[in-house]
């Protein structure tokens, strides 16, 4: 359990288009433990999923270069392997599921078949034991009538089916990370709800180590042990999911959890963090959160803040931290 | 396709309908009243010009007594040559049964070669946006030269013949595909399911093949289909400037010509064939937008 399975430690990655030189993800890192689920949270914008690819190598460079970092993936760091041996891992090692399931599918060939190619590819199965374990995979996925869907081709089946479809996709090969970029966020909240029991579930019977990436306050918590909150490219605060939640520390996170609606309280306007992100291109000198932020002070602007501990197991990148949680804020604003 | 529900696999689902109004795409081809005819004027000609042997009830190339017979609704006209002769005596109807088989062929083989080096091209630089610019700047140049130009001076070096015209008119549609191919490929690429290609490990032969290709081949089919049509009249255009087939082949283009002289006293041994090319031209042209309209989805707003 202690183990990390994936490591991410500095991890700086920029895009370089018509002149301007982003930088989008700056020096993020941390350490997904075997059989852990560990929420990436933050908003549009802010570098999640532009890592997730980068952990599996697949940004378009150009424009996008890593300048520094590494990805530690059993041992090996991801950044420096071949192309070739990337290949190997992709799908096989590692599997990824991507947010739209209407459009991740080639729709030229049926579902099985992309099901069979991945296990062609990596587990060297092919003909009736493919079509058999494509099928197994199908069921295990809980899509309704497998031996029938595995003949369908991706326009037959909706937007759950679909997820599921991809989800089966990439356990075909017993990966040991899953990467799971916002799986829930096109479909509807019952069917998010039915995709978020089955990837728990699945990851209880088969330990595979999950990066859930997500805006979503209610995944992390349904889903995640850890989680990792990021904003405008940089790792604010991380933590395990029962601190964070119990104990948000960083103006930032208690800001996106006053904004999460609520039931009992159904009075007024939700509640929203003023401001926006500032572009990637912007040279922020200090922490980049502190032009929103209510606590922000001259140090706040001139020096960008490190993480640092502030319990066991609790990071934090704030120089006012540790905040006395919501009602400090409140009274600031 | 739509898809009009979206529970996600807990209980069983009614068949959806988009299956049903994917396997009708040739019924509303027929219901489209401009296309059917069209279409199957276009399948009449292809059959007829294929069984040109069968059919022609002449030898295409002998010479009779019967010099200028005018077709058979008009008053000097005998059943004997349905469409008259020409200044040669020869029989037109069997010279525009071959002349088009000539004609349907070079189109046909030089949209071939076109289509596949301009969309193997096109879909490459899609692929690989590093070499993109470089394509396409070359693909630029070879655009600005005219079709009838290149034939003419690949005739001068090659000599006049089917061959030289059947890899002019290829070469000159090249740039034109890979244009075409090209902007298929990159809405194609844009696409996620080639992102989760790769998140599979599949090599780049692999997505280009099983992905890219298989999914932009049915956009460039319909552009080739609409292709076709000035393919034939570039060729017929090339016959006609006496680039193309050698005098005693048929040619539909060649034809034309031959009758220019006698246009005044024999204006059919021209009419006729140009008749057929503009038969054919339109055919191809309506087939190919009817075809557009019913398979290709990208372009329903």
């Amino acid at each position: 359990m202690a183990e990390p399975v994936l490591s991410l430690r500095g991890l700086d990655i920029r895009f370089n288009s018509d002149g301007h030189r982003s930088r989008v993800v700056n020096g993020i890192g941390f350490d997904l433990m075997a059989g852990q689920t560990l929420g990436l949270v933050g908003e549009s914008g802010c570098g999640k999923s532009v890592t997730s690819l980068a952990i599996m190598r697949l940004l378009a460079s150009p424009p996008a270069e890593i300048a520094a970092g590494e990805v530690i993936f059993e041992k090996r760091d991801l950044l420096k392997l071949s192309e070739r041996d990337m290949r190997e891992l992709r799908g096989g090692r590692i599997g990824m599921i991507f947010q739209e399931p209407m459009t991740s599918l080639n729709p030229v060939y049926t579902c099985g078949a992309q099901i069979i190619e991945s296990l062609q590819r990596h587990s060297g199965l092919t003909g009736r034991p493919a079509r058999e374990r494509a099928i197994e995979l199908l069921e295990l996925v809980r899509l309704p009538s497998p031996e029938k869907r595995v003949d369908d081709y991706p326009h037959q089946l909706s937007g759950g089916q679909r997820q599921r479809v991809m989800i089966a996709l990439a356990l075909a090969n017993d990966p040991a990370v899953l990467i799971a970029d916002e799986p829930t966020t096109a479909l509807d909240v019952t069917i998010q709800s039915q995709i978020l029991d089955l990837l728990r579930d699945l990851q209880e019977r088969t330990g595979t180590a999950v990066l859930m990436i997500t805006h979503d306050l209610g995944v992390v918590a349904e889903t995640c042990q850890a989680v990792v909150i990021m904003y405008a490219g940089t790792v604010v605060e991380r933590g395990r999911v029962e601190s964070i939640f119990g104990d948000p520390q960083h103006p930032y996170t208690i800001g996106l959890m006053a904004a999460v609606p609520r039931m009992d309280t159904r009075r007024g306007r939700l509640a929203a963090i003023p401001g926006s992100v500032p572009p990637p291109w912007a040279q922020v000198p200090g922490c980049r959160f502190a032009a929103r932020c209510p606590l922000a002070d001259d140090r706040c602007r001139s020096e960008p803040p490190g993480l640092r501990e502030i319990a066991p197991g609790h990071e934090i990148a704030c120089w006012k931290a540790p905040i006395e949680g919501m009602s400090e804020m409140e009274t600031h604003s | 396709m739509t898809v009009t529900e979206t529970h996600g696999g807990g209980t069983p689902e009614p068949e959806n309908a988009a299956p049903a109004a994917r396997r009708a795409w040739w019924r509303s081809l027929l219901a489209d009243r401009a296309a059917a005819p069209a279409m199957l004027l276009l399948m009449a000609i292809v059959l007829a010009a294929l069984f040109a042997p069968l059919i022609a009830p002449h030898d295409p190339n002998a010479n009779s007594r019967a010099i200028m017979q005018p077709p058979v609704w008009s008053e000097r006209g005998t059943a004997e040559y349905l469409l008259g002769t020409d200044s040669q005596g020869r029989d037109i109807l069997s010279r525009a049964l071959y002349g088009t088989r000539l004609t349907l062929l070079i189109g046909l083989v030089a949209i071939g070669i076109g289509g596949v080096i301009g969309s193997t091209l096109g879909l490459l630089s899609a692929m690989y946006r590093r070499i993109d610019p470089w394509i396409m700047r070359i693909n630029d140049m070879m655009l600005s030269f005219p079709a009838i130009l290149l034939g003419l001076a690949l005739v001068a070096v090659a000599g006049p013949g089917v061959l030289p015209v059947i890899v002019a008119l290829g070469i000159a549609s090249i740039p034109d595909c890979a244009r075409i191919a090209r902007s298929i490929g990159i809405g194609v690429m844009g696409q996620e399911y080639i992102e989760a290609g790769r998140a599979v490990g599949l090599s780049d032969w692999a997505i280009f093949r099983r992905y890219l290709l298989r999914n932009s081949i049915s956009s460039i089919m319909i552009f080739l289909s609409l292709r076709f049509g000035q393919i034939i009249l570039i060729g017929a255009a090339l016959s006609f400037l006496g680039l193309g087939a050698r005098p005693p082949t048929s040619e539909l283009g060649m034809m034309a010509a031959q009758g220019r002289d006698t246009l005044m006293f024999a204006p059919h041994i021209a009419t006729i064939p140009s008749v057929v090319i503009f038969v054919i031209v339109l055919c191809a042209n309506i087939t190919g937008d009817a075809l557009r309209d019913v398979l290709d989805p990208r372009l329903q707003t």
